[in-house]
């Protein structure tokens, strides 16, 4: 980011965008998004219609009055399986690329992802150890065939272990009342490092399990269902309304400490504000979908070489674009052969080639990187 | 829509309830509940029947099931033994070890899982009123709440003993109205096992290693108490165990061991195993099964991993495999 940073003390940031066209350019992309939705869901492995695909969603969504023309079986592909699975997409893939967007302001650092200091590897651990627990003690079996408010211990463990692990990684990095951005990142990677062995101990003793783990670090949206959508979405709307409220401050710490601080921000409060809010929408994210990885990494890159720097238009572009590449990258998985394969790999073998693309093409990064 | 969620929120709880008091209770044999099935083999289910299954949870089938989905070829091949192979829409994509006449009856019907997660569209689309999950994670957990949450009864069957495989068997036969069958099945198993029993009654008891796989050095093998412990001791062999929860023994542990038979069960899967190969492998060489040429490959391994009704054949391959002087 330091790069980033000289760049942007160069040109100053185009805060002159006028509204009307922020309004215009995020305007567009939610409709694109909803037609997207749309798409999304009439696709699957058993055939559903488009019309009555849109007729479905029409009827249970928009309550229009349509008559029942349709399957019940049909319904239930649609709204049970697919419509969750397509809106789990949409939330996780946002928040990955929103908080990654915040995270490298944040660690001054383009290979930043919300993962970086210890989301993922805390949230493994967590799920590593809601999946093998109750095999070795069957007291903890809450999880094994059914589950508590439809909420397995894996997605709770998994929640509490990324967002403990990153308010102790804070805690350890902290000193002085200062956090040291360099720190920070050590701290995150040795923390890191200690969970993924005893994540490699849990594997190890998983038996049959062990799929079941595995599955889950590669991130998949085969588990999406109502009920973790509605553990998850309304924690991570409240952190992208108050993560979308921070955009001045964003752009002002973009500038660097000191310039910040004598610009009015309380620097440390903030990062310790902005380090809380995007942890809390990665860990429930990862919570209901395992690690998806590059969404969070490559979405603000991609954004900040389209749109520039300007976090006004930065955070809600991220969030529906990063929505809109998880629900694409998900229908990959869905229909491409192998019966289902974990978006997590599907996002890293498209998006990755596709954003070397881009950066061999972009004119800007060059800029960027030379500055 | 809340009172929709309201009822698998509800189911939940019982369901915990249940598997807590199970996790005390020692889970494992699945008598079904006094009074909706008698025992007896000229029994009849009473629909709608609540099963209690080997998961501890308890499915209720309003009426007798007529469309099953299997996630298990082990639950295939029961269904089929119990002369319900026309009834099943829809089956997993592995198709190997069936018998020809199982093979030919499910050809053509849909996939509904790989080797991945289940495809639940597929599931719902071919509108089951019963499916036949496996426990251990075999189908994910996720997997079968999703599942149960759809509305769907899912019965989790994870036998972890021959007595159970039968009781397994019985279940589906409850569930099925099908006790006559189940009977019959069971009774021929009991029949084989028995004659097993007597065939290696009173020989030697040779230390016997089974193994399981071998990945990166890592040598997994039957665990301690484990199902293919068991068997292997019913086959007339001394196990040769692993560790309780990893199955992975220690090279030199093994080669202290010094096993006089070694069954390679993935020989049925990779061609490269063999006795050969065994025999080339370092520190293996001094093993007395390898010198005194002992060292089999037991492509019935297919039947042993499966606790269906034909885990019973492979029993006795198992058997002939230990004492192949005892079977001629």
């Amino acid at each position: 980011m330091r790069a980033a940073i000289a760049s942007a003390e160069a040109q100053p940031l185009r805060i002159g965008l006028t509204l009307t066209r922020t309004v215009v350019v995020l305007g567009a992309a939610g409709v694109l998004l909803a037609l997207l939705l749309v798409v999304a869901v009439a696709v699957g492995s058993a055939e559903v219609g488009i019309g009555d695909t849109a007729a479905i969603l029409g009827r249970r969504l928009l309550a229009l009055p349509i008559p029942e023309t349709w399957a019940p079986t049909a319904e239930k592909i649609i709204f049970d399986i697919r419509l969750p699975r397509v809106l789990t997409a949409m939330l996780v893939g946002g928040g990955l690329a929103m908080a990654g967007t915040v995270f490298q302001v944040l660690l001054r650092n383009p290979l930043a992802d919300p993962y970086v200091i210890g989301t993922a590897a805390g949230a493994s651990f967590g799920a590593a150890l809601g999946i093998v627990a109750p095999l070795v003690l069957p007291v903890l079996a809450i999880g094994a065939g059914t589950s508590w408010l439809g909420l397995g211990v894996v997605q709770l463990f998994a929640f509490a272990g990324g967002l403990g692990t990153v308010l102790l990684v804070y805690a350890v990095a902290r000193s002085a009342g200062r956090v040291q951005v360099i720190t920070l990142l050590l701290t995150g990677y040795a923390i890191s490092s200690v969970l993924a062995a005893m994540v490699a101990m849990l594997m190890f003793i998983s038996g049959n399990a062990l799929r079941a783990i595995f599955g889950w670090l590669m991130g998949s949206l085969a588990n999406a269902g109502w009920m973790a959508l509605a553990f998850a979405a309304p924690l991570m709307i409240v952190a992208f309304i108050l993560l979308l409220a921070r955009w001045r401050r964003l752009n002002l710490l973009m500038l660097g400490d000191a310039q910040a601080a004598s610009l009015g921000v309380d620097v440390e409060r903030e990062k310790l504000v902005l380090t809380v809010l995007a942890t809390l929408a990665t860990s429930a994210a990862v919570a209901i979908s395992g690690t998806i990885g590059f969404i969070g990494l490559v979405v603000p890159h991609l954004l900040r070489l389209v749109i520039g720097p300007d976090h006004r238009l930065l955070l809600p572009a991220s969030l529906l674009v990063g929505a809109a590449l998880l629900v694409v990258a998900d229908l990959g998985a869905r229909l491409l052969p192998g019966g289902g394969i974990p978006v997590g790999v599907v996002t890293a073998l498209i998006g990755a080639p596709f954003f070397l693309w881009l950066l061999r093409r972009s004119q800007l990064l060059r800029v960027e990187l030379s500055a | 829509m809340s009172s929709r969620r309201r009822v698998p929120i509800f189911f939940s709880f019982f369901a915990v309830l249940t598997l807590l008091v199970a996790a005390c209770a020692s889970p494992g044999t699945s008598p079904a509940l006094p009074g909706t099935v008698s025992p007896s083999a000229e029994a009849v289910t009473t629909y709608p029947a609540t099963l209690t299954d080997d998961a501890g949870r308890e499915v209720t089938l309003e009426a007798e099931p007529q469309r099953i989905v299997s996630l298990a070829p082990s639950n295939t091949e029961i269904a089929c033994a119990l002369d319900a192979c026309d009834q099943l829409v829809g089956v997993p994509e592995y198709r190997k070890g069936y018998l020809p006449d199982v093979l030919a009856a499910i050809e053509d019907l849909p996939v509904v899982v790989s080797f991945g997660p289940v495809d639940r569209e597929a599931i719902v689309a071919a509108e089951p009123d019963l499916i036949l999950a496996a426990g251990n994670e075999l189908t994910a957990s996720t997997d079968i709440e999703a599942l149960a949450n759809l509305g769907y009864p899912v019965l989790v069957l994870y036998p972890e003993s021959l007595d159970e495989v039968s009781a397994d068997i019985e279940l589906i036969g409850d569930a099925l109205n099908a006790q006559a069958e189940a009977a019959d099945v069971t009774g021929e198993m009991a029949d084989t096992v028995a004659a097993v029993q007597a065939t290696v009654a009173g020989l030697d008891r040779p230390r016997t290693f089974y193994e399981v796989s071998i990945f990166e050095g890592t040598i997994y093998t039957a665990g301690e108490d484990s199902f293919l412990a068991s068997l292997v001791e019913t086959a007339g062999g001394e196990p040769i165990t692993g560790d309780l929860r990893t199955t992975a023994i220690a090279l030199e542990d093994l080669v202290t061991a010094d096993p006089e038979v070694i069954v390679l069960g993935d020989a049925a899967y990779d061609r490269t195993i063999s006795a050969d190969s065994v025999a080339k492998r370092p520190g293996w060489d001094e093993m007395t099964a390898v010198t005194e040429g002992r060292v089999i490959p037991l492509p019935e391994d297919i039947l042993i991993t499966r606790p269906g009704p034909r885990v019973v054949d492979g029993l006795e391959a198992l058997a002939r495999a230990i004492h192949p002087e005892a079977f001629d």
